[in-house]
């Protein structure tokens, strides 16, 4: 009888763990978060981007005044590309050292609480520990923020830049058409609500076409290729042991890029 | 013996039911393949969303609008364009009474002509052959001198509007010319300074996105024991990240400068098509005016002639002749009533439908001081505040799942999942729930 009941209560002991992995999943998320607004709504990033845009008023006129003085399109360019130059390296020369005090200041923050990555708070649903705090006490905190000694451990979360992949020439060339195919049916369902200006019900009918047109093109050109870029991306992380990929622009600190990879698995 | 198959049951059942837990058991949140990271797929559970059918149709307002709005002479944008509408509507108005003056001058002439045939074909039949022959010779006798008189004056004034319409006409032509271009420097200028802000935008990304390496790339060289050649690679890897972005850049300002010299050379055909329309437009208006004033000096002229005839009939008629000249008079009166009726009639369906594209125009006057783009932005604004209730609501259910799970972190805009668990299924399920 005894050893009856000590073989269901082990048997329950084990089921329990099947069913109840709460208990044990705790402490392991190595996942930071940031509000990025937070740090980008700081008095000194406001004032920058004051700095900045009051520049830009300055430079406006003396680009309109040098555009008039043009004799032709080359001309145009030219006047074109060295404004931009200007506002560009003020732009650096501004923002940049702030830029790079805060990027300091998460990398210390993370190198502390042992974050692996760091994301966009945007992304997180749930969980992660939120690290907007210390970096905004960090930035504005007085002296130089000093770099973490170590880099950080290595990610289980990885990155592409989607910006690099949608250069590779085939996809170039499918987001191209497509976008050549929705210009041109824009401009002939224009034409055909145009026609029927004084009908809604045909106006309406003329919309939905467009709609649909636009979504079978889409499905029969771009989603192949997403889905292979998807493929391409799943298999790249298996082999590096990444648990999730994540684009590019969502994380801030850390993480594995693999993009290279998956543009040559692509090719 | 009973013990021992009692025990055996029991190991029996309790093996049954391991093996079927274990069977539907889900990837635990401290599987290696998962480090306590779970995944929504946001824009799949969206689409479950009991609010899902509105969004999607603010979505489709927002196409429609957007559609709509871009679709040349459909919704003006501006109070010139209204402006420029309603002149050309005044001219169309114009030109539509002009027509009908002119046509019903032409009918009011030959009605007239036709009953002073009729009236000569009634005078001769009663033997007023004397009185007919001497109407005839005393329109023989008009002077030549004041034909030619009344036909020069109306030479020369068609002359003097003629010229007045052909410099209206140059003028308008250079004030369009010079509109259609400031309208594609403006429109060129625009597309620059859009391309300019994505260049801005591209630099200052490629300065935050490196930021990480070039951070790390320092800290290693602030290690005091560094071999010169080590430190040598990490000053080039620094140098070389500034030459990425430099080149970069570069390459999409180069982008966008084909980009722009493209967008100039179709600028140029179109201001070049438009010129081409507007003066083919311009030219025809000028012929139709003169055509129209032709035909007026014309009618002038024939009149003014007419007037020097002297009276065709002559007072000393007997009762019938004069009865039956009367009965020509009204019979030719009511023909020509019943045909500029017509004429008329016509005109009034030109101006009704004038009137209701006037009237179009003045709803559509709203949207001249931005009513096309408030909406747009209402609409924009009203999708945006439902979206982000949407994704609130699926974001507390993701929690409560994930915090049922044991999971540490949950994120959301994977591109791919080789591991973690997809809470996708589970918080769909949990949203769907809201619509029973």
């Amino acid at each position: 009888m005894k050893s009856t009941s000590t073989l269901v209560l082990a048997a329950a002991a084990f089921a329990a763990l099947l069913v109840a992995p709460a208990a044990i999943a705790a402490d392991l998320t190595d996942v930071g978060y940031l509000d990025q607004a937070a740090v980008g709504a700081l008095p000194q990033f406001q004032r920058a981007n004051a700095q900045v845009a009051q520049y830009k008023s300055q430079l406006d006129p003396q680009f309109a005044a040098a555009m008039k003085r043009a004799h032709n399109d080359a001309d145009r360019q030219r006047i074109s590309g060295e404004f931009q130059q200007k506002f560009l390296d003020k732009q650096r020369q501004v923002l940049g050292p702030l830029f790079a005090r805060a990027q300091t200041a998460i990398a210390q923050v993370a190198s502390n609480q042992r974050l692996s990555v760091v994301v966009d708070k945007r992304i997180v649903v749930f969980g992660g520990q939120n690290i907007t705090k210390s970096v905004v006490d960090l930035v504005n905190g007085p002296g130089p923020v000093v770099p973490p000694a170590s880099t950080p451990p290595p990610a289980v979360i990885g990155f592409v830049d989607q910006s690099q992949i949608d250069q590779l020439p085939k996809i170039k060339a499918a987001n191209d058409n497509f976008l050549k195919f929705a210009n041109d049916a824009r401009q002939s369902a224009l034409q055909k609500m145009q026609a029927a200006k004084n009908n809604q019900q045909q106006q309406q009918q003329i919309f939905q076409q467009y709609q649909k047109s636009l979504t079978d093109e889409q499905n029969r050109t771009l989603k192949p290729l997403v889905d292979q870029t998807r493929s391409a991306m799943a298999t790249v992380a298996n082999q590096k042991h990444l648990i999730l990929v994540i684009d590019r622009a969502d994380i801030i600190y850390g993480g594995a890029d693999i993009t290279a990879d998956v543009q040559n698995a692509l090719k | 013996m009973s013990k021992m198959r009692s025990n055996r049951r029991i190991f029996a059942g309790l093996a049954v039911a391991i093996v079927m837990l274990a069977g539907c058991a889900q990837p635990r949140a401290d599987d290696p393949n998962v480090r306590g990271i779970g995944y929504v797929r946001l824009e799949e559970v969206l689409k479950k969303h009991p609010l899902y059918p509105q969004l999607s149709q603010i979505d489709d307002s927002i196409d429609a609008l957007g559609l709509r709005s871009l679709g040349a002479g459909s919704v003006p944008h501006t109070g010139k364009q209204i402006a420029t509408q309603t002149k050309e509507l005044n001219a169309e108005l114009k030109a539509a009474q002009d027509r009908a003056n002119v046509i019903l001058r032409q009918k009011q002439l030959d009605y007239a002509q036709r009953e002073q045939a009729a009236i000569s074909a009634a005078l001769a039949a009663a033997g007023a052959g004397t009185n007919g022959a001497q109407s005839a010779q005393a329109m023989q006798n008009i002077s030549a001198a004041q034909a030619q008189q009344v036909t020069a004056q109306a030479n020369s004034d068609f002359g003097q509007y003629q010229q007045s319409v052909i410099a209206q006409s140059n003028a308008a032509l250079q004030s369009i010319g010079a509109q259609l271009g400031a309208r594609a420097d403006r429109a060129f200028g625009q597309r620059a300074t859009q391309l300019q802000e994505r260049e801005s935008q591209l630099s200052l990304e490629l300065s935050q996105q490196d930021a990480n390496k070039r951070l790390q790339l320092r800290m290693k060289l602030n290690g005091l024991a560094l071999p010169d050649a080590t430190r040598k690679q990490y000053r080039d890897e620094l140098a070389a990240l500034d030459r990425n972005e430099a080149n970069v850049v570069a390459a999409q300002r180069a982008r966008d400068q084909q980009t722009l010299a493209t967008y100039r050379a179709q600028l140029n055909t179109q201001v070049r098509n438009e010129m081409a329309s507007q003066s083919a437009k311009i030219h025809a208006d000028t012929q139709a005016k003169l055509q129209t004033r032709r035909n007026e000096v014309s009618q002038q002229v024939s009149s003014q002639l007419q007037g020097l005839r002297p009276a065709a009939v002559p007072s000393n008629l007997p009762a019938a002749t004069r009865d039956r000249i009367a009965e020509i008079d009204r019979t030719f009166k009511a023909k020509f009533q019943a045909d500029a009726q017509k004429t008329i009639a016509q005109y009034q369906a030109t101006k009704a439908e004038l009137d209701a594209r006037y009237a179009e125009l003045q709803g559509a006057d709203a949207s001249a001081t931005g009513a096309a783009h408030t909406q747009l932005g209402q609409l924009q604004r009203e999708r945006d505040d439902l979206y982000n209730k949407m994704v609130e609501q699926i974001r507390r259910d993701a929690g409560t799942v994930a915090a049922k799970r044991g999971l540490q972190v949950v994120l959301v805009n994977i591109e791919a999942a080789p591991g973690g668990i997809d809470l996708t299924g589970d918080v769909e399920r949990d949203i769907e729930s809201l619509h029973e």
